[in-house]
């Protein structure tokens, strides 16, 4: 058993407030990650739950107990640093067995856990290294173990994989989440990498400010956003704003000397905004090149490109450039991004286009 | 072109050995005047050269210095005062060390409301003259009924070095990552134990560095010894003035260069022992970061 409630969490350092009423409820098992850019109090909110920080308001509950006042000892968590803040003068076993050792659980048992815990992660060969023997991938590992192997409630992780190269993160993200199917026990995740977040959680938590922006599954974060700061955030590369007019439940687009209107799904919206003008939000997943293969339906369209700048990624190739005065990015196949260039015929499908409200940033349903 | 750059840098590199040797031979030749006067008898100090070695080296004046030289009326050489200075520095140094190492340890990972303004002061005690507080001192060691003893002495020096020894410990801690006093804690281990498994067995070097220091401080200390014991309880500096001031017939020399060289020998042999810690430990935190 592993939930936990966050309540009304406020937390302030002197007079600055670092998380303003965080209400989150985690369900047992539940893979969460905690998601903003720097500052905006993820790891904060990470160190309440361990309690390694004191709440300025609000209430921790973990399996119906509330633990805002108890000490880190008696909250049954474990966390996995950044830093790995492993212990250096231990050697790997001693470092996995340390928090073991000071719950006074006899040797025989604790060899019994050092055994599954490191067969687990594979890291049996490395137990009489110190940590300053160890590359990163290995003391990643360690740090899990020595998380591991308290079986606690629940698992906390602060940006474990950030210190790794990117061929080793990639790897190391994998493991973890085949951890996580495998053990099944809680997990709340910090990251301010999006594809960290979209990959590993079973739900995400965006956090800007000390607020919480949105809590929802990858799938919803991604194609549901409820403001301009979570569409923006999420993705890679990130969506696209584009102003325009609204005219008959159309938006109109004059870019290059030529006019577009845009049918748009999200037809009430408009109407119930009563915006002249709006932010259209779309992928760059939906630029793409002409696609013949597609069926023509009202959301199909086909603008008049002209390309700045190609970002060859392998898969496919980013095209930059400017349409109705905004930088505008869309998503080619390799051998389309290879021709392009000023006048491109690109294909705009408004199908999940979303709006947003310019002024306030927030969504238009 | 590359042979004119080799020539020059060989004449740069010649140069400063050169100067190298030329300073550590003015830096090291009163200790050679120390040394050879003590292995000569007084009558070639009196006839030869001053660099000169020993015609015919003699252990006269050691022997003497330490066994039977008089240091006011006393002609016991400087054995018993020497044994003082032992039982003073020991416990001084081990106890000042231990409660520095807990200060730094405290005022570095358990930040509480006014630690800085503890640490700060804490570290005036590092800018007070030994003078200023000599009148009040004897006051306190009075009323505790300490004064002219080896404990009062070493109470002293405690006090004294508390405030170098926690400003060593701090700023050493300060550069280990508090992540680890937080996984710590979350494994469950206790501010005590915190501090014997993961902070005890990486401070060697700032052990190394504050024993040298304080053993240094408080053995080479005059002030406190002149000032705070009694006759039976001085220090070996204290005594070693007192045999060099004290003439009986004419002045030896040899006596009073060996005499010096005992009471130096102590803290030599640290440095040389331990030296090289010293060195990295006082860089360890720069180069870490």
């Amino acid at each position: 058993m592993g939930s936990i409630s966050l309540n009304g969490i406020n937390k302030s350092f002197g007079s600055t407030e670092v998380l303003k009423d965080i209400n989150l409820d985690i369900k047992d098992g539940e893979f969460l990650i905690l998601i903003g850019p720097s500052g905006c109090g993820k790891s904060t909110l990470m160190n309440l739950i361990a309690g390694l920080e004191d709440l300025t308001g609000g209430e921790i509950i973990i399996d119906d107990k509330d633990v805002s006042e108890e000490s880190p000892k008696d909250r049954d968590i474990a966390m996995v640093f950044q830093s790995y803040a492993l212990y250096p003068t231990m050697n790997v076993a001693r470092n996995i067995c340390f928090g073991l050792e000071m719950s006074k659980m006899p040797k025989n048992e604790q060899e019994v856990i050092l055994k599954k815990v490191s067969s687990l992660l594979q890291i049996d060969h490395l137990l009489d290294r110190k940590p300053g023997q160890l590359s990163g991938g290995q003391r990643q590992r360690v740090a899990m173990g020595r998380a591991l192997a308290r079986s606690p409630k629940v698992f906390l992780f602060d940006e474990p994989l950030s210190n790794l190269d990117a061929k080793l993160r990639v790897e190391m993200r994998t493991e973890i989440k085949k951890l996580h199917q495998r053990i099944g026990t809680t997990i709340v995740y910090v990251t301010h990498d999006q594809i960290e977040a979209m990959t590993l959680a079973d739900r995400i938590a965006v956090l800007k400010d000390g607020e919480l922006q949105q809590v929802g599954t990858p799938y919803e974060i991604y194609n549901d956003p409820v403001s301009h700061f979570v569409a923006d955030f999420m993705g890679s590369p990130g969506m696209n704003f584009i102003e325009c007019i609204v005219k008959d439940e159309k938006l109109i687009i004059e870019s290059g000397g030529e006019k577009y209107e845009l049918e748009i799904p999200c037809k009430d919206a408009i109407n119930n905004s009563k915006l002249d003008v709006v932010l259209l939000g779309i992928r760059p997943e939906m630029l793409t090149e002409i696609q013949p293969s597609v069926e023509k339906n009202s959301y199909i369209h086909q603008i008049k490109f002209d390309v700045d700048v190609l970002e060859p990624m392998g898969a496919d190739t980013v095209a930059i450039g400017q349409w109705n005065e905004s930088e505008v990015m869309a998503r080619l196949s390799p051998e389309s991004g290879n021709a392009a260039g000023k006048g491109f015929d690109l294909q705009v499908d408004t199908s999940k286009a979303i709006l947003f409200d310019p002024n306030s940033g927030l969504r238009i349903r | 072109m590359n042979k004119f750059n080799l020539l020059n840098i060989n004449f740069g590199r010649a140069a400063i050995y050169f100067i190298l040797f030329l300073f550590a031979f003015i830096y090291l030749a009163p200790l050679y005047v120390m040394f050879t006067t003590s292995l000569k008898d007084i009558e070639e100090i009196r006839s030869g050269n001053l660099m000169a070695l020993p015609i015919d080296p003699t252990l006269y004046a050691w022997k003497k210095a330490w066994a039977s030289a008089c240091t006011g009326s006393e002609c016991k050489g400087l054995a018993p005062y020497f044994w003082n200075s032992v039982r003073i520095v020991f416990p001084a140094v081990i106890i000042s060390t231990i409660l520095g190492a807990f200060n730094g340890y405290a005022l570095a990972k358990w930040k509480f409301k006014g630690s800085e303004f503890l640490f700060g002061a804490l570290l005036f005690g590092c800018f007070i003259p030994f003078q200023v507080i000599l009148l009040p001192m004897a006051k306190l060691l009075g009323a505790l009924g300490l004064a002219n003893t080896v404990t009062g002495l070493v109470l002293v020096h405690v006090i004294y070095g508390i405030a170098f020894t926690t400003l060593f410990f701090r700023n050493y801690y300060v550069g280990i990552p508090t992540e680890l006093v937080k996984a710590a804690k979350l494994d469950g281990a206790s501010f005590l134990k915190i501090f014997r498994h993961i902070f005890i067995p990486l401070s060697t070097p700032i052990f190394v560095v504050t024993i040298i220091w304080q053993f240094t401080q408080i053995w080479n200390d005059f002030l406190f010894g002149v000032v705070y014991s009694g006759s039976g309880t001085q220090p070996i500096t204290v005594a070693l003035n007192n045999l060099v001031n004290t003439s009986v017939g004419g002045k030896e020399y040899n006596v009073d260069m060996a005499a010096a060289i005992i009471a130096a020998l102590p803290t030599l042999i640290v440095y040389i022992i331990a030296g090289k810690y010293f060195v990295r430990g006082l860089t360890a935190g720069a180069v870490k970061g």
